[in-house]
């Protein structure tokens, strides 16, 4: 029976498109696209096309295509020539991590002469180049030079990109407001602007929320004593009970076990904010040894000794190198072919899961100590900006609905990621060739992996849909928007990205709908506490393995589309509802008591939506 | 018999504990023949807790002091923990509850008594006869015809009594055929794909035995098949068996279609796990589980030990090459394994899910699993005796119902919106097929179901469910028709352990069952206000 191997895929498109963010196409096109001829390459304002080739492109799926490759300064975009396959595919160039040529010029073998190229989302690609007339040679350079700018002496497409956006991206954050959204300041928490030329640590944003009773000089002295001077501030405070989430990088203990009066004052002055409290609780999201470790570079942990009122937990969270091996390992199993015979037992192998649970598992217990009004909590791992990062936005999400949001999740990232110094540049590597780096991890994926298991489970509680994850991936590496560019507030006030590039959020907010998730309850006080069992985390299939056509979730326009109705729909029932009623209050004295009168079922659609 | 024998005691002080999402009961217990009841004889809480004795898969029983704690495992994998006052109380009831839940006599099961307010006895019974699958047949074809040879069982005692067989073979023919078939269960039609006129046939093994034995009728029967689909159509056999299972078979005088018996026909060994082995792998699993205690660091290689996701897998690559062979290489598909009355219905079920969109309807689906489970003579009495739980050895007992519900879950997850109804249908039938006040699942044949007056004396399945109240917890509300085959991926990676089964009550429920009453309401309410519009 021919096709009978293959048959489960059967249903798959012999080759689908590769394309990872259409949107822009079209949003361009209304600018007016530029043409090559016949062909349309898409285009965003400010990107030019630098040059085009025949190559023929090795698919991992489907074998070789013939296809002609067009390198702009933003993307590689490729169209087959072939007439039984329709593949596109439309890369960023920032995705790319390394290009390798593969042959050499005597190289025997059909296709054995081109060039490979890393991806850092999950995939490679490969094409194969006429040996003859140094064509590999031009490719080779000119994608080096666009992919790897920052070697070049060249700017990221984001200080190139002219897109236009009826909203702007970068307003949606301010630190004033989303603290005084947070009740703050107020009697025991204060705003301080200390830090405002980025003196007190160059890592932290401008604006920090510290206890009343800690002065300026006192703030000063305990940064002489925490890693890089990242001192414990204030991330969130409960509404009710205000109990706070504080974040910092580990104490300068060293091997001597050096004190500081300063900050231990400092931490129970934090304590004392909330009068009735004996302990605070410090969360050392690190593995034990690995604290103990840190000593012998100047670093560690707060000691019982030093520290009376404090009572600390290590987390046993890895470092950076960790999960770079383990995301590694993933890919490994999933590209270009996925493990068949052993999956189960592979993916375990790769330990992914295991480091989502434990990230997860600890992001639980810094909400549960802060909501339960048992104590207060400090967040601490070495430097303060990846794990801790991790646990102080996760913790944050679970505690406060506000997050859940579109805007909620995005003022969530600016704030506890991108203004607290995560170091975005470091850890992706923009527009830098040096794909070994060892400062490479993927923290920020794997809390976005975190963000959708909690997603999973909460089917109701986030207003952001899949995709809108996905697309916050895909920008996360693309260099089309300022949003992820450098690796703290002070950089990048230096290099003026507000001003010289676009926020991501400016493409998302001003078409959110297709964000949306249409099954999303605003509950205003609930806290979500995801199952952290191995049982019930699932490997995210359409984010790892979507290049692979196999495994490809079926029909997913379809389902989209569904939704979309659904949303429609929600929409058009909410405004006949609001009319109802708007009708209903003109006869108010008639109000009638029975069940289904639209006066009675306001409340419980107000809850509902 | 008189169930009071078996009571040994009636009442006793007991609390109930059910897993660590609902409140403890506490109460007055009491045994009766069919049910335990708990009431909490307080004002405040007047309901009745009530648990069907059928239901209880193991029962252990320990006592300490001057009480004791019976611990009951149910077959829906629910883990029920009573603590009782009174040693010599606790002995008996579990001894009361030993008894009852495992009698062996359908006609004193409780079906034969449960007489629910407004339903009607014998009011869905005469939903899916095979007649009205024929119709449906005769409608897009005439190479087809209703045989009624097995009016009284005596040719083949698992089949119904009417059977769907090509026009061109009388009945003597089919006859002779069943005498070459084990059990008797000659070629007959599962499914006819209208689309392209290419048949799915199933039956059980030939008996061909040492000798090769051949007979003619039946060779005969299907180049009927082939002839009736269209001039120079081919066929495939799908043979849920390895072939060196097949060839041993021989031994014990069954076998498999020699090549040269059949022109036109090419044979196909896809191997299915089956019986026991089948059974253990269900029984790991529940086992894994329900085993909270465990370092979850191995949790999915001891998932992937368990070997159920594997045979998930192999059940659906199966059907899907079932579906293809016809669906797309336009060829007439026969399965059969030994007995057909396991894999074989598997197969040829879920390759109809695949490939029929009228079977993805709440109708449809209902009618497919009265033709291709219930009236194609799954032993369902003797396959669902024991769940996952029972001390007892396992004699017949094998979840190949469960493992067609667990891949028809699957395929739902993939296509979200291709089936009218959810997974509340799927763990409604998992529970009614072990234990049921329904007759639908009893026994396991028609002619059985027969002897025992089924049909009259209990209450379908069908007609409990349905009923306009279930009806939220059963449909898609998503739902919407696709006239296309769906083709599953059938790689690992696209595979899920079907958490709203195995882990229904170690999790709490309630996120997923919000999400599903949110998009209920989404949908009522604006068709509501399209109506009030």
């Amino acid at each position: 029976m021919v096709g009978v191997s293959s048959m489960a895929s059967a249903s798959a498109p012999k080759c689908n498109s590769h394309t990872s963010e259409n949107e822009p196409v079209k949003s361009t096109s209304q600018d007016g696209v530029n043409c090559d001829l016949n062909e349309t390459v898409p285009r965003l304002p400010g990107e030019t096309l630098i040059t085009d080739k025949e190559v023929i492109y090795i698919c991992p799926f489907n074998g070789p295509i013939k296809g002609r490759v067009y390198i702009t300064n933003y993307r590689l975009y490729l169209r087959s020539l072939e007439t039984d396959s329709t593949l596109i595919f439309d890369v960023p160039l920032g995705v790319i991590s390394r290009i390798e040529k593969m042959g050499g010029a005597t190289s025997r073998g059909e296709n054995s002469y081109g060039l490979d190229i890393t991806c850092k989302d999950m995939r490679n690609l490969r094409f194969a180049l006429k040996q003859e007339g140094h064509s590999r040679r031009d490719m080779f350079e000119i994608l080096t030079r666009y992919a790897f700018p920052l070697a070049h002496s060249l700017p990221l497409f984001a200080f190139l990109n002219e897109e236009k956006f009826n909203v702007d991206g970068w307003m949606v954050y301010n630190p004033v407001e989303e603290y005084r959204r947070q009740g703050l300041p107020n009697h025991q928490w204060r705003i301080t602007f200390i830090n405002k030329c980025y003196e007190l640590c160059e890592t932290y944003p401008a604006l920090l929320v510290v206890p009343y009773r800690a002065s300026d000089d006192d703030l000063r002295r305990v940064a002489a004593f925490r890693s890089r001077n990242r001192i414990p501030v204030l991330s969130w405070i409960h509404p009710e009970n205000k109990m706070v989430i504080v974040r910092c990088s580990q104490p300068l203990v060293g091997m001597s076990g050096k004190r500081n009066k300063d900050d231990e004052k400092y931490l129970d002055v934090i304590r004392e904010t909330n009068r009735q409290l004996s302990k605070l609780t410090i969360y050392d999201a690190r593995p034990s040894v690995n604290a103990v470790a840190n000593k012998a570079t100047g670093g560690g942990y707060e000691s019982d000794d030093a520290y009376h009122n404090a009572e600390l937990f290590f987390l046993d969270i890895h470092n950076i190198h960790v999960m770079r091996e383990s995301l590694k390992k993933v890919k490994d199993i999933v590209y270009p072919n996925v493990e068949e015979s052993h999956w189960l037992s592979s993916l375990e192998s790769t330990h992914w899961l295991e480091h989502i649970k434990l990230v997860l598992t600890g992001a639980i217990q810094v909400a549960d100590k802060v909501s339960s009004g048992k104590s207060s909590v400090l967040v601490h791992c070495s430097d303060g900006w990846d794990r801790t990062a991790q646990l102080t936005s996760l913790a944050m999400l679970m505690l406060d609905s506000f997050y859940r949001s579109i805007e909620g999740f995005e003022i969530l990232v600016q704030k506890e990621w991108i203004s607290f110094g995560h170091k975005f540049a470091s850890r992706i590597g923009h527009g830098d060739k040096n794909h070994a780096d060892a400062d490479r991890s993927p923290i920020f994926l794997q809390f976005v992996d975190c963000v959708w298991q909690m997603s999973k489970q909460f089917p109701t509680a986030f207003e952001f849909n899949e995709r809108f994850l996905i697309t916050i991936l895909d920008h996360l590496y693309s260099c089309r928007f300022g949003t992820f560019l450098l690796n703290c507030e002070s950089a990048r006030e230096k290099q003026k990205v507000t001003e010289r590039t676009v926020s991501l959020w400016s493409l998302i907010n001003s078409n959110k709908e297709k964000f949306k998730n249409p099954f999303y309850t605003k509950e205003i006080n609930r806290v979500l506490y995801p199952v952290a069992s191995m049982r019930h985390l699932e490997l995210w299939v359409n984010y790892y393995i979507r290049w692979n056509p196999r495994i490809k979730q079926q029909q997913p326009n379809a389902v989209e589309q569904r939704y979309m109705e659904l949303l429609a729909l929600r929409d058009d029932y909410i405004k006949r509802l609001e009319e109802l009623q708007l009708a209903n209050s003109s006869k108010v004295s008639s109000a009638s008591t029975s069940p289904s009168s639209p006066s009675q079922m306001m409340p419980h659609v107000q809850t509902h939506f | 018999m008189e169930f009071s024998e078996l009571i040994r005691t009636g009442r006793a002080q007991a609390e109930l504990l059910r897993g660590p999402e609902a409140p403890p009961l506490r109460g007055t217990l009491c045994v009766t023949s069919h049910h335990l009841l708990l009431s909490p004889g307080t004002e405040a809480s007047p309901d009745l807790w009530l648990l069907l004795l059928r239901s209880v898969d193991s029962i252990e029983k320990r006592v300490a002091g001057d009480s004791g704690t019976i611990t009951l495992r149910c077959k829906d994998l629910r883990v029920l923990q009573l603590d009782i006052e009174g040693v010599e109380a606790t002995l008996d009831i579990a001894r009361s509850i030993e008894a009852l839940s495992s009698l062996e006599s359908v006609i004193t099961s409780f079906p034969f008594f449960y007489r629910p307010k407004g339903l009607r006895l014998g009011d869905a019974w005469h939903f899916h006869p095979p007649e009205r699958y024929y119709q449906r047949v005769a409608r897009e074809t005439n190479a087809w015809r209703l045989s009624e040879v097995n009016e009284d069982f005596s040719l083949c005692p698992s089949y119904p009594r009417a059977l769907i067989v090509p026009h061109s073979v009388d009945d003597q023919a089919l006859a002779r055929s069943a005498g070459f078939r084990q059990g008797g269960r000659f070629p007959v039609l599962s499914y006819h794909h209208a689309r392209n006129g290419t048949a799915l046939l199933r039956s059980s093994q030939p008996l061909t035995g040492p000798q090769k034995r051949r007979c003619a009728e039946d060779e005969e029967l299907l180049r009927a098949v082939l002839v009736g689909a269209r001039p120079g159509a081919r066929g495939f056999i799908i043979d849920t068996r390895s072939a060196q299972a097949a060839k041993q078979a021989r031994m014990t005088g069954g076998g498999t279609e020699a090549k040269a018996a059949y022109p036109g026909w090419k044979r196909l060994h896809r191997p299915l796990e089956r019986g026991r082995p089948l059974q253990e792998s269900f029984v790991r699993l529940v086992e894994a589980c329900g085993d909270l205690e465990q370092s979850m660091d191995r949790w999915l290689s001891r998932l992937e030990g368990c070997r159920w996701l594997a045979h998930v897998k192999e059940a659906l690559s199966t059907a899907c090459l079932a579906a293809q062979g016809m669906e797309r290489e336009g060829a007439c598909i026969l399965v059969h394994g030994a007995e057909g009355t396991d894999s074989t219905l598997l197969v040829t079920s879920l390759a109809q899910l695949i490939l029929d969109p009228l079977s993805r309807t709440m109708d449809g689906f209902q009618e497919l699993v009265e033709r291709e489970w219930i009236q194609a003579g799954h032993p369902f009495q003797l396959r669902c005796a024991h769940s996952a739980f029972s001390h007892a050895r396992p004699k017949h007992e094998a979840p190949t119902f469960l493992l067609f519900l667990d891949c028809v879950w699957q395929l739902g997850r993939q296509f979200p919106l291709s089936l009218e109804f959810g997974e509340g249908l799927l763990l409604a039938l998992f529970e009614h097929a072990y234990a049921s006040p329904f007759g639908s699942f009893l026994c396991n044949s028609e002619k059985e179901r027969g002897l025992c007056e089924v049909r009259t004396r209990t209450h379908s399945l069908w007609s409990g469910l349905n009923q306009p109240k279930e009806q939220r917890k059963l449909r898609n509300p998503l739902y919407a028709l696709n006239p296309l085959a769906i083709w599953p991926s059938v790689e690992p990676q696209s595979l899920r352990l079907w958490q709203g089964l195995f882990l229904r009550w170690t999790r709490p429920p309630e996120p997923s069952e919000t999400a599903w009453e949110k998009v209920w309401q989404i949908v009522t309410d604006s068709e509501k206000t399209e109506g009030s519009a």
